[in-house]
C-alpha cells in the first residue's frame, strides 16, 4: 500500500443508526408545518395546497419558486434538503393557461416527509433555475428544456440531454407532438416511408 | 420531411474542436462504445497531460422515449416499459410501477403477494449488484471476479425464469398482485440460494478486500463529502457511501418492510471503497430480508387482489362466474380508470431512490408519466469527482456510480 493511502485514518465498522417509527407528517393541508410555513412567509407568493393519497402538494407563484424552495432547505424546523426530482407537465388539455406545471419533488432527510411544489409556467416564460441552491437540478432542468421547451433563468448550461443536440423537430412532451414525430423515415432498403398505423384506441375527450 | 438514410451524413468539425487543437489541453472522447462505460456513455474529458480538467457526460444514446410512451399505453400496458429501463434489475421497476399505480388507485396488494414482492425486489438487488460488482472490478483490473459474480447470478435468473419464464426483462408483477402462481418448488429454490450465496460472497471478499491492487485504486478515489451528495440529489449506496442514512424501506416504509429486521450500512469516507463496502453489506442484508420474508409468508392465499375494478380478475374466478368473465373482457379491451390526481411513488432500487411520478386525469391513460430514475440523477456527479483526478481513476468513478444506460437514457 502506497503512503498516502497509509495515511488515512482508521476506517470505523459499517454501523446503521436505529429509526424509529416512520413519520409520515399531517394528512390536513392547513395543519401541515411546511404550508404553513410557506403561507406566512410568502404570502403574496402562495396560490394554495392540495392533498391527495397523503401526498402534499403546494401551488406557488412561477416567480417566486427558487426562492421558496430555498426556504423550505435552510428553514430549521422543516429542512427538504434533498431534491428528489424536476419536472413539467403539459396540461394543455386540462385546462387554459397557464399551459405547464413545473413538478419539484422535495424530501427532508431528518424529518422523512416528501413535499411536493409546483409552479404554472405559460409557452414563452421564464423559471428561475434551482441549481444556484441545488446541484441536482442541474441535468434535470436541462430534460424539462429538453422535453418542454421551458427555459430555465440561471441555467449554467441549458442545451439538449437526451436529444441529439442538433434536434430541431420541438420538444417530444408536449401535447401537441405526435407519438411517432413529425417526420417520416425512409429505411435501408425501402423506397418509400413506412405506413402510419392508427391506434384504435383513443382518449375519451 | 424525409431522411434517406442510405446517403452518408456530412460531417463538421465544430470550430471549438478545431480551437482545442491549437491549445495545451487535449479532449479525449471516451464512448460511446467504450466497455467500460457500461454501455452507451460518451464522457468527453480535457486533459492537462494524465490530470482532468473538465469531463461532460454526454447521454441520450439509448433514448427511446418511455415517458412518452407511458402517456399512449393504457396502466397495465406499461409494465413490460419499465423491464426495459433498468434491464439488470426489472423485477424493481415492476415493483415501483405497480406501487404507483396502486397508490393512485388506493388499492394494495394481499399480504402474500407482498412478501414475494420484497423477495423478488431484493433477488433482483443481489443480481444487480453482482453485475456492477463484476464489471466494477473488470474495469479495474480484477478479471476474475466477474465469472464469479455471474455464477451466482445464474441461480437467481433461474429463480426468475422458474416463475415468469423469461430471465432479464421479467415483466413479473400486475397491478393489484401477481398474475401468474407461484410454482411449488420455487420457496425451497430460494432457500437454496441463500445458503449458497454467502459462501459465494466470501469468494469475492477473499478476491477483493484486502488485495493491495483493488485498494489503491479505489480508496481516496472518487470522494464526495456528505454536503456534496445531498446537493447533488444522490441515492442509494452512492448517499449512504458518504454517510448519510437516508434508505426508502427505512424512512418510508413501503410493502412489509416496517415487519422486517435488517440493517442500514453505511460508509465513512465517502470514496469508491466505501461504496463497495456498503454495496457488499447491503447484499448480506438482502439475504437476511429474503430469509425472514420465507419463513413469514404464507404457504397459501391470494397472489391477486379480488374484487377490484383496478385489477384483473383471477383466472379461477374468470372461468366460473359471468361478472369476473365480464370484468376480465372490459380490463383486456378498455383498462381501467383510476381516479383524478397525482402521486409519486419512490422505492429502493439497487441504485438508489427510484421514483413514479403518475398523473392522471381520469382516463385508461396516464395524462403525464414520470420516471426519476436513480443513476440518470447519480451520473450528475461525475464530473465532480473527475475534477482534477488522474485519466485511469475515469473508469473506477463511471463503474461506482452503478449505471445502467437505459435506465439513465429511458
Amino acid at each position: 500500500m502506497s503512503e498516502e493511502h497509509a495515511q488515512l485514518p482508521a476506517r470505523p465498522a459499517l454501523t446503521a443508526e436505529s429509526w424509529a417509527t416512520g413519520y409520515w407528517g399531517p394528512t390536513e393541508p392547513d395543519l401541515h408545518p411546511a404550508v404553513y410555513a410557506v403561507r406566512e412567509r410568502f404570502p403574496d407568493a402562495f396560490i394554495d395546497a392540495i392533498n391527495f393519497r397523503d401526498e402534499m402538494t403546494i401551488r406557488v407563484e412561477r416567480a417566486r419558486l427558487r426562492e421558496v424552495i430555498a426556504f423550505l432547505r435552510d428553514h430549521p424546523d422543516q429542512r427538504y434538503n434533498l431534491l428528489t426530482d424536476v419536472t413539467a407537465v403539459d396540461m394543455v388539455r386540462l385546462r387554459d393557461t397557464p399551459r405547464f406545471d413545473i413538478v419539484v419533488q422535495l424530501y427532508s432527510i431528518p424529518n422523512r416527509v416528501r413535499l411536493r411544489v409546483k409552479a404554472g409556467v405559460d409557452d414563452g416564460e421564464t423559471v428561475p433555475s434551482l441549481v444556484p441552491i441545488h446541484a441536482a437540478a442541474n441535468w434535470m432542468e436541462r430534460e424539462v428544456y429538453d422535453m418542454f421547451g421551458i427555459v430555465f433563468e440561471d441555467h449554467p448550461d441549458l442545451r439538449r440531454i437526451l436529444l441529439a443536440d442538433d434536434w430541431d423537430e420541438g420538444h417530444p412532451l408536449r401535447k401537441d407532438y405526435p407519438l411517432r414525430g413529425f417526420r417520416e423515415y425512409v429505411q435501408p432498403g425501402f423506397t418509400k416511408p413506412a405506413p402510419r398505423i392508427r391506434t384504435r384506441l383513443r382518449r375519451p375527450q | 420531411m424525409v431522411i434517406d438514410f442510405s446517403q452518408p451524413t456530412p460531417v463538421e468539425i465544430s470550430e471549438e474542436r478545431q480551437l482545442t487543437a491549437s491549445r495545451r489541453e487535449m479532449v479525449l472522447n471516451m464512448g460511446p462504445q467504450h466497455p467500460s462505460t457500461h454501455g452507451v456513455l460518451r464522457v468527453l474529458l480535457t486533459l492537462d497531460g494524465e490530470v482532468i480538467t473538465s469531463c461532460d457526460p454526454n447521454i441520450g444514446y439509448l433514448h427511446r422515449g418511455v415517458e412518452k410512451l407511458g402517456e399512449s399505453h393504457r396502466y397495465s400496458q406499461f409494465v413490460p416499459w419499465t423491464d426495459r429501463t433498468d434491464y439488470v434489475a426489472a423485477p424493481s421497476n415492476n415493483l415501483g410501477y405497480v406501487l404507483a399505480v396502486e397508490k393512485l388507485c388506493g388499492i394494495e396488494a394481499p399480504e402474500r403477494a407482498q412478501y414475494w414482492r420484497i423477495i423478488m425486489g431484493e433477488l433482483a438487488r443481489i443480481a444487480s449488484h453482482l453485475v456492477w460488482l463484476g464489471t466494477h472490478a473488470l474495469d479495474i483490473g480484477a478479471l476474475s471476479i466477474s465469472l464469479y459474480c455471474f455464477r451466482e447470478r445464474e441461480l437467481i435468473l433461474d429463480i426468475f425464469e422458474k416463475f415468469c419464464g423469461a430471465r432479464l426483462t421479467t415483466n413479473m408483477m400486475e397491478i393489484g398482485g401477481f398474475s401468474r402462481p407461484i410454482p411449488p418448488e420455487l420457496p425451497e429454490m430460494v432457500r437454496t440460494f441463500c445458503q449458497v450465496f454467502p459462501g459465494g460472497q466470501q469468494d469475492y471478499e477473499d478476491i477483493l478486500s484486502k488485495n493491495p491492487i483493488w485498494l489503491s485504486r479505489t480508496r481516496g478515489i472518487g470522494v464526495i463529502e456528505p454536503e456534496v451528495a445531498i446537493s447533488y440529489g444522490l441515492t442509494g449506496a452512492c448517499l449512504r457511501g458518504s454517510g448519510i442514512n437516508y434508505d426508502v424501506r427505512k424512512a418510508q416504509p413501503y410493502l412489509l418492510y416496517d415487519r422486517l429486521d435488517f440493517e442500514v450500512p453505511l460508509g465513512s469516507h465517502g470514496d469508491v471503497f466505501d461504496r463497495y463496502l456498503v454495496r457488499m453489506e447491503e447484499m448480506r442484508q438482502a439475504i437476511k430480508i429474503i430469509e425472514q420474508c420465507i419463513d413469514q409468508v404464507p404457504t397459501d392465499g391470494d397472489l391477486m387482489l379480488r374484487g377490484s375494478t383496478y385489477t384483473i380478475p383471477p383466472h379461477d374466478t374468470v372461468l366460473t362466474t359471468a361478472e369476473d368473465m365480464q370484468r376480465h373482457f372490459i380490463w383486456v379491451i378498455k383498462g381501467f380508470s383510476p381516479p383524478k390526481g397525482e402521486v409519486y411513488q419512490a422505492i429502493e432500487h439497487s441504485k438508489g431512490e427510484l421514483g413514479y411520478y403518475i398523473v392522471s386525469d381520469g382516463s385508461p391513460m396516464p395524462y403525464r408519466m414520470r420516471l426519476r430514475t436513480p443513476d440518470f440523477v447519480n451520473l450528475q456527479s461525475l464530473p465532480y469527482m473527475a475534477q482534477g483526478a488522474m485519466l485511469a481513476d475515469v473508469v473506477a468513478m463511471i463503474g461506482t456510480i452503478d449505471i445502467v444506460l437505459g435506465s439513465v437514457d429511458r
